[in-house]
């Protein structure tokens, strides 16, 4: 191996799936000039990776999701629009989605006007996209992003099962105690519908069982006293018998015991 | 799958990757490399008996350094079992437990209990941008330092201190203060910060954009910060009888408080159930 | 990806949550703004899911990607009229004075910690070398699916990522000279 054919080698055994080779290595032992520059842009080579990583917002997942909505919507839909007018229709459901999501759960911002065809299906579109954006980010490895997710899924409808199923899951087996407890205030909401409050409510009561960790159980309890919910009655008590138990989460279980009385 | 990574010889001034122990403390060292650049770093930290010291630096590797000590005043666990020292002896290595690994770029240190009275303090240094998950169950108090990665910290018996962090923090601790200083605010980064016992305490620059929900059970809250309040519920006055039959009246502000700074953005939680929640503004 | 092929929309999801991100690293190193990093992600994926059936199985999914980020972005360049051509040659020429005063091994371990000069000198790279150098180093991409994307031989690609970081070295000391001036 001479010198030019060493250089090409000399960063070769640092990408992946790559290998340099035992020629590289020997004609590295003899030459000084090519030992010198390996070292030096090896070094340089290192230092790319000290560079700081460009992250990007949190608008390009929201707008992904809007168009996959769109897209799953328009696959179901029968009446269609034709291929090409897809980019205009993606693009005016991302700016009325835009105009919603600023008024984060008062309400929709546009005019209600069940009459026209467009408006309801654009309507149905933005839910379907918070829905999609709620559980993806559910389901994300970062803490921090799973605790986006739930701050989303305050954006649903409170008849929103799949959502509602999704914070239950949350709370019962998020390895994060931060994001278990952001679930259990979550899951208020979902008391508020006919379609939903009653399984919220079950949900909460059996999960009570399954948490260890004391702020999540506090969390709970407050939950159910808040509902006065009496159906928690035998569980609370359970806690505020059972000396595994933290003291403060105990005295929390009575304390809820009496103001549902 | 191993990966080799040649860079030629002579290299990047890093912590040599030798072990070096130290004759009084039986201080241990190892060096890790991140092998796959094309996946963020991370480093995940579980277990521990000691104190535990993630600092972020310029290097490109993961340095793991340890020391073992006895814990002062253990009572019986452990007198006379095979891991305490002979008597004049000092321990060399006590890497049982220790679990170090890398694969697809994330290096895992594991650390089990040491049973005998004995606690493995831990300092880690890592590069700047790397995410850090951190979980200890019997250790003491926990330091992250300088990352700018995404930080998951949970302590069970001790204070949680992140100092000089510029990515998302999620923090927790069952009995310790939770203590962050936040140098810079990404922009759509949720965080929550919270323990069962002790004071919630975290300080912002002064142009975060961020929505603040916050709750304690007893304690107050306290910020410098310009909080515009979103209507919360009303105080709920509770009357009830005590032991001795005399009626009680209990004015509690029950739930979350919530309000944002410059604007609103994403949520920043801040739940204590004894302690005060304190927000400074750098 | 060959399930999304199969009409199964909804699996574009797990796609995004795994690649997006580096993505849109690709391209902020390549056209240093973000609103337009941000839009060309959000372009490959619909042109992704759009383009779908044509997806080989056989091919490597990275590969294919970035065959498409690519022509988004050069679209893209097109539509904005910023696309340029660089001549590589006469910009190596150029540096070539500044190769006898590159240092020795130990003086460059300490000197590449300038991270501020290290991202001019990447910003100041003719556009394909500062690319093979991005989806080499920070996207990780193996020879093979490099050739694939750049539409060149394997043995060449190892050839013009040492060109590349030969360049970035030179662009970089000349800063560092310019700075200590």
């Amino acid at each position: 191996m001479n010198c030019e054919q060493a250089k090409t080698q000399m960063l070769g055994g640092a990408m992946p799936g790559e290998n340099q080779g035992e020629e590289f290595a020997a004609h590295l032992a003899s030459c000084e000039s090519c030992r010198n520059e390996s070292s030096r842009i090896g070094a340089l080579w290192q230092s790319l990776d000290l560079l700081p990583v460009e992250e990007p917002s949190g608008k390009v997942r929201e707008r992904f999701y809007e168009m996959l909505g769109a897209y799953r919507q328009g696959q179901a839909s029968v009446t269609m629009p034709v291929k090409q007018a897809w980019p205009k229709m993606i693009w005016q459901v991302a700016a009325a989605a835009a105009l919603l999501v600023v008024g984060l759960g008062v309400g929709y911002g546009v005019r209600e006007d069940r009459s026209r065809p467009e408006l309801v299906q654009l309507r149905e579109e933005v839910a379907s996209m918070r829905q999609l954006v709620a559980l993806s980010l559910m389901q994300q490895q970062s803490a921090s992003d799973r605790l986006r997710g739930v701050s989303w899924s305050y954006q649903v409808e409170p008849s929103d099962e799949e959502v509602m199923n999704a914070l239950v899951t949350t709370v019962n087996h998020d390895p994060n105690v931060n994001v278990r407890l952001a679930a259990v205030d979550a899951l208020r909401p979902f008391t508020g519908s006919p379609a939903t409050h009653l399984m919220a409510r079950n949900a909460v009561i059996q999960a009570l069982p399954r948490q260890t960790t004391p702020i999540v159980q506090v969390a709970l309890i407050d939950f159910l006293a808040e509902l006065k919910e009496r159906n928690a009655a035998p569980e609370l008590r359970r806690l505020v018998s059972d000396p595994d138990i933290d003291s403060g989460v105990r005295k929390r279980a009575e304390w809820a015991l009496e103001r549902m009385q | 799958m191993m990966k080799r990574i040649v860079v030629g010889m002579g290299l990047v001034a890093l912590a040599a990757a030798q072990p070096q122990p130290g004759a009084q403390d039986g201080r241990q060292q190892i060096t890790m490399p991140f092998r796959d650049p094309s996946m963020p770093r991370k480093l995940v930290v579980e277990g521990g008996t000691g104190s535990l010291t993630i600092r972020g630096y310029q290097g490109q590797d993961a340095i793991i350094e340890y020391t073992g000590r006895e814990i002062p005043g253990a009572t019986g666990r452990g007198r006379g079992s095979r891991n305490e020292p002979p008597p004049g002896m000092h321990q060399i290595g006590g890497s049982r437990g220790l679990d170090i690994t890398e694969e697809s770029n994330t290096v895992r240190v594991n650390s089990q209990n040491i049973f005998g009275g004995r606690a493995r303090d831990m300092v880690i240094q890592v590069p700047a941008q790397t995410s850090v998950n951190v979980k200890t169950m019997f250790g003491g108090s926990m330091t992250i330092e300088n990352i700018s990665g995404d930080i998951e910290a949970e302590n069970f018996n001790g204070q949680v201190t992140i100092n000089n962090a510029s990515g998302s923090v999620v923090a927790h601790s069952m009995n310790g203060k939770i203590l962050v200083s936040l140098d810079r605010v990404a922009a759509d980064k949720s965080m929550s910060f919270s323990t069962f016992n002790g004071d919630v305490d975290v300080t912002l620059p002064a142009d975060t954009k961020a929505r603040f929900k916050m709750r304690t059970d007893f304690g107050d809250i306290f910020t410098d910060f310009d909080v515009k309040m979103e209507a919360n519920a009303a105080p709920v006055v509770e009357e009830s009888k005590d032991k001795n039959g005399k009626s009680r009246r209990r004015v509690r502000v029950d739930g979350t408080q919530s309000g944002t700074i410059n604007g609103g953005g994403p949520e920043m939680q801040f739940t204590t159930f004894n302690g005060r929640i304190l927000i400074h503004k750098k | 990806m060959a399930e999304v092929s199969g009409g199964q929309v909804a699996r574009l999801g797990v796609l995004f949550e795994r690649h997006h991100r580096p993505l849109f690293r690709y391209f902020v190193s390549m056209n240093g703004n973000r609103e337009l990093a941000e839009d060309l992600v959000q372009e490959v994926f619909f042109r992704m899911l759009r383009y779908r059936t044509s997806y080989d199985p056989a091919q490597s999914f990275t590969a294919w990607m970035y065959q498409i980020a690519r022509n988004a972005g050069v679209d893209q360049a097109r539509k904005r009229g910023t696309a340029q051509v660089v001549d590589i040659d006469t910009f190596v020429d150029r540096r070539a004075e500044l190769v006898s005063a590159s240092p020795g091994p130990e003086e460059s371990a300490s000197r590449g910690q300038d991270l501020a000069l290290l991202r001019r000198a990447m910003d100041q790279l003719p556009e394909d070398k500062r690319e093979i150098l991005v989806l080499s180093r920070f996207q990780g991409m193996k020879h093979e699916d490099i050739a694939e994307v750049l539409g060149c031989e394997v043995g060449t690609v190892k050839v013009r990522v040492y060109r590349a970081i030969r360049a970035l070295e030179q662009i970089y000391f000349a800063l560092e000279k310019e700075k200590a001036s």
